[in-house]
């Protein structure tokens, strides 16, 4: 789908629901923070709710529950979101796919609908399929003229490269924002935020997760995968790199201190989700950006990044 | 793995269609082009092979593929999707083939390798990732960035946040009733048993749950694949 039609299907509003990653909540806590944060400061509220587990559609495709067990769980997940009249927003590319390709399967077929609120009505609730479902790379990237407009910290100066994740723009080729062999869209919100672009080669191959591979086959597959990525990444000279997906930031974040461990190399790239750039960029409590909690440090990032400020005299809110 | 195929499977699709809850039923579209596993990065790196399963599957060595080890080995990244010309979703059918291999026994050892960490902390909080750190190198690195003991509750505290992401009792008790109400919970106990070999298990489907008016989403789905036909 041509990337204006997506933008025009996407609607903003002032309320959102914030689908909570799991990953992003007991591993990267500042995904959430900076999301709430930077959404405030350009005028959207966003609503979490307790309610709210995980998607539930990882289940099904690890393997571990059958499709009948999570096509309720994800409803379930939806129904509270619809309860308050919201729109979803997720942060994670896997809770993005499984909420979309579940809730497109139950909307097509209004048999196995009828069956998942069987369920639900058992529990008191009801799946209607009435609330749109955006990736935060659609949200982001609808709301950039005003980012642009709004960038207190500008990212000038500072090297980025980027890694969008398989799930978003490969699942979803004919109806994602941008094409999934070449795709700009963050390069464009990295730009419009001030920063500039570190291009590398495998720029669009898979982080090394593997969904399940990261456990079942971790030795042969998932760390030799991670490796060849981030020595592409290295060579680039990156001051981080960007990421839409948890499962990736803590792929990438985790080997490099892996792989350092091991003595396999020098991996010193701090990763970065782009609700986290962009919360960066507008200025947000640095508390608020959880950079802490991440495994690879951001001491020479800020370093740079706060040389730069003070050189600009530029007032670091 | 060496091709020793049958014959051309007729009426394929609509076997296969059952297989896949419904979920995959165009590989009778692939044109044996290749670029999925030229693509892929399981492919780079091991035996696996896109092309030559979807080729098994089209010459009836169905056996063949679900007791594969390769079956096991697909990174989920969906570029063979990205790149096919006649848009098979492969790695949709790679999942569902994995549950046609559960119910003849193979592959239970792997998906209890997955169910250990993920699958029981969302039986018992909601949430599939837990708060607990099972890489002491990480857990010295936050230390060292963030100044605590490098336990994540401790960086929640000091970003304000309470030390673990909360799910309410009405959550829980609704995912467990999910759970025991579906199958799921039995599935789990049946990944906790030890001898594999003797698991066989008859997994449901959405293809089940239809069945309640099954009339009227065949007919959906009949309709959608004459489309389907009309624009290639």
């Amino acid at each position: 789908m041509p990337r204006q039609e997506v933008l025009e299907k996407t609607k903003l509003s002032d309320r959102m629901f914030l689908f909570k990653p799991c990953v992003g909540s007991n591993k990267y806590p500042g995904l959430i923070t900076a999301s709430i944060e930077f959404c405030r400061k350009l005028g959207i509220e966003l609503v979490t709710s307790d309610d709210q587990t995980c998607c539930g559609g990882f289940l099904t495709f690890t393997n571990v529950a059958q499709p009948t067990s999570t096509m309720p769980a994800v409803a379930r997940n939806i129904a509270v979101a619809e309860e308050m009249g919201l729109d979803i927003l997720t942060l994670c590319n896997g809770c993005h796919t499984f909420l979309t390709e579940f809730s497109h399967f139950m909307n097509d077929r209004p048999p196995v609908k009828n069956v998942v609120n069987v369920i639900l009505s058992m529990i008191g609730r009801e799946y209607k399929g009435s609330q749109d479902i955006y990736h935060s790379l659609e949200i982001i990237y609808k709301l950039k003229e005003r980012i642009r407009a709004n960038v207190t910290r500008s990212l000038s100066a500072m090297r980025f490269a980027t890694h969008y994740g398989c799930h978003y723009l490969n699942g979803f080729k004919k109806t994602a924002l941008d094409d999934p062999h070449m795709p700009t869209i963050m390069e464009e919100l990295i730009e419009a935020m001030g920063g500039e672009i570190a291009e590398y080669g495998e720029n669009r191959t898979c982080c090394g997760t593997g969904l399940t591979q990261i456990i079942i086959n971790k030795e042969d597959l998932s760390l030799p995968h991670t490796k060849m990525k981030l020595d592409n990444l290295n060579a680039a000279e990156p001051d981080a790199v960007v990421v839409v997906c948890p499962y990736c930031l803590a792929q990438v974040d985790r080997m490099q201190q892996k792989l350092n461990y091991r003595g396999s190399g020098k991996y010193r790239v701090p990763v970065i989700h782009l609700v986290q750039l962009v919360a960066l960029a507008l200025g947000v409590d640095m508390v608020k950006l959880g950079f802490e909690a991440h495994a690879i440090s951001f001491k020479n990032f800020l370093k740079k990044f706060d040389s730069i400020h003070s050189k600009a005299g530029v007032h670091d809110g | 793995m060496h091709e020793t195929n049958k014959e051309w499977l007729p009426g394929f699709d609509k076997k296969f269609a059952e297989l896949t809850h419904q979920m995959v039923k165009d590989l009778e579209k692939c044109l044996q082009c290749g670029k999925c596993t030229g693509q892929c990065p399981a492919a780079k790196l091991s035996s696996y092979n896109p092309r030559e399963i979807i080729r098994d599957l089209r010459m009836g060595n169905v056996e063949k593929v679900i007791s594969s080890h390769e079956l096991w080995l697909c990174f989920f990244c969906s570029g063979c999707y990205a790149v096919c010309p006649r848009d098979i979703n492969f790695p949709f059918a790679v999942s569902m083939l994995r549950y046609a291999a559960l119910a003849q026994g193979y592959g239970w050892e792997e998906v209890k390798k997955i169910k250990d960490p993920y699958a029981q902390d969302y039986y018992s909080t909601g949430l599939s990732v837990n708060v607990n750190e099972r890489n002491l190198g990480v857990r010295k690195e936050i230390a060292k960035n963030s100044g605590t003991d490098g336990r994540i509750e401790t960086v929640r505290r000091k970003m304000g946040l309470p030390p673990k992401r909360r799910v309410s009792e009405r959550a829980m008790s609704e995912i467990k009733f999910i759970a025991d109400a579906t199958g799921m919970t039995d599935l789990f106990k049946e990944i906790n048993k030890k001898k594999a070999k003797e698991k066989k298990w008859n997994y449901g489907s959405p293809a089940d749950m239809v069945k309640v008016k099954k009339g009227a989403n065949q007919k959906f789905i009949d309709v959608e694949d004459e489309e389907k036909e009309k624009i290639c």
